[in-house]
């Protein structure tokens, strides 16, 4: 185990800087930094979640290292170098200004390697549908924590697929179950952000 | 109606009840994020400013799913129904953790750290709650008072809370409620604690509840 994937793991964003350093100072490229230490260390993390052995604000302590590592590398990566796993709109639809969760899986999708453009809350389906567009997006994630706001998604889901986007759409949020998912015809749902992360490889494999 | 604005002590909000709402249930966070928590406690709950406002009308259970509170007709459904036996009069209220708590998270989270930005969240769950508990020991009424119920809980339709607004002024305690029902400040809490000489405060029967994610669960 290197110092880089510890850092990452326990969620230590200083030791996790200074080990992203050590590891270009021993001329390993920023991709083989990401593939070897990364990525593993954001994964163990997340089984140790799905285990019950850690909870959410370790997976975010975690997403924190990760990211201050990513601010480190990604500028030194040519484009076709990119360590992107996909493309990621997300937000809160339409009438609801729940942050949290969104964020969370925002976090957790940036720290696997996904490129993330998040809207914020209260966003519409015309944004949702202009946004995946301008960014030839692979996913758009939904996000909703109101009873009186689930039934949107419903709305952003028809918009997306109906402008002919090959994103594919991702709902979640305490009120939405797999069942609704499957009845406004979302491409899937996920309970937890980690989960999340799980379906969004899913959907793009 | 009465109204009534107050400041807290960090050291009222217990730390256990922020780990629970940050999902800990009856674990304990390690130490750093327990230092991170009463780092962001003390921060932020200064310069809270909690709220309430509640009126007593007359009520009473109408159906097994079904109640009249002042002349509305509410339904809460059978779970929080099954808890109103006796009940002759309701709290209704509204509380929140105030906009002088959003404006804290906001200017402590002008860095965007997700960790910091997930504690303040669950802290401002507490101290809207705390609120709430503030108004049944200000209550000094004739009647036995039951746990405080909420629209969006054990299976009460959220929606529900626009008739329940309609029982205040506009805005109560500068709460907006939207369209959607979703209320602004967020961390803010509307309800109604049942009232009746016979009436007995029961537990949440949170087994019978179809709702595993609820935060406020007790059982697994």
């Amino acid at each position: 185990m290197d110092n880089l994937y510890e850092a990452i793991f326990k969620g230590n964003a200083p030791a996790a800087k200074v080990s992203v350093q050590e590891a270009l100072n021993a001329s390993r490229t920023p991709q083989e930094i990401i593939d070897s230490s990364m990525i593993p260390a954001m994964e163990a993390i997340g089984a140790e979640f799905e285990a019950g052995r850690v909870f959410v604000p370790n997976l975010l302590l975690s997403a924190r290292a990760m990211k201050v590592s990513l601010d480190i590398l990604k500028p030194l990566m040519v484009a076709e170098q990119s360590a992107s796993l996909g493309t990621v709109v997300i937000g809160t639809v339409k009438g609801d200004l729940h942050d949290i969760g969104k964020n969370l899986v925002a976090s957790m999708l940036e720290g696997r390697g996904f490129k993330v453009i998040n809207l914020g809350n209260d966003v519409s389906k015309e944004r949702f549908v202009e946004e995946a567009a301008a960014n030839d997006a692979d996913l758009v994630c939904l996000s909703a924590l109101l009873t009186t706001t689930m039934g949107y998604m419903k709305d952003v889901v028809d918009a997306v697929h109906g402008a002919g986007l090959r994103a594919k759409v991702m709902i979640g949020g305490a009120p939405v179950t797999a069942e609704f998912a499957e009845q406004i015809g979302a491409d899937g749902y996920s309970s937890n952000a980690n989960d999340a992360v799980a379906l969004a490889k899913q959907l793009l494999s | 109606m009465k109204e009534r604005a107050f400041s807290i002590s960090p050291d009222i909000i217990p730390e256990k009840d922020v780990w629970f709402a940050m999902g800990y249930r009856d674990s304990v966070p390690e130490p750093r994020i327990r230092d991170m928590v009463n780092e962001v406690k003390d921060l932020l709950v200064p310069k809270a400013v909690l709220k309430y406002m509640y009126g007593e009308f007359e009520a009473e259970k109408i159906s097994p799913r079904e109640m009249l509170v002042a002349g509305k007709r509410f339904r809460p459904e059978g779970i929080i129904c099954s808890y109103l036996q006796g009940m002759t009069h309701a709290l209704v209220f509204v509380a929140t953790a105030g906009r002088e708590y959003d404006a804290a998270v906001k200017e402590m989270n002008a860095q965007g750290d997700i960790v910091q930005d997930f504690i303040a969240d669950a802290i401002g769950t507490v101290l809207a709650e705390y609120a709430v508990s503030a108004i049944e020991e200000d209550y000094e009424g004739k009647y036995g008072i039951s746990l405080p119920y909420s629209p969006g809980y054990c299976d009460w339709d959220i929606r529900e809370q626009q008739i329940l607004f309609s029982l205040f002024p506009v805005n109560p305690c500068g709460i907006v409620l939207s369209d959607s029902s979703l209320m602004s400040p967020e961390k803010s809490v509307s309800g109604f604690y049942a009232l009746g000489e016979t009436l007995v405060k029961q537990p949440y029967h949170c087994e019978i509840c179809r709702n595993p994610g609820c935060y406020k669960r007790r059982t697994a």
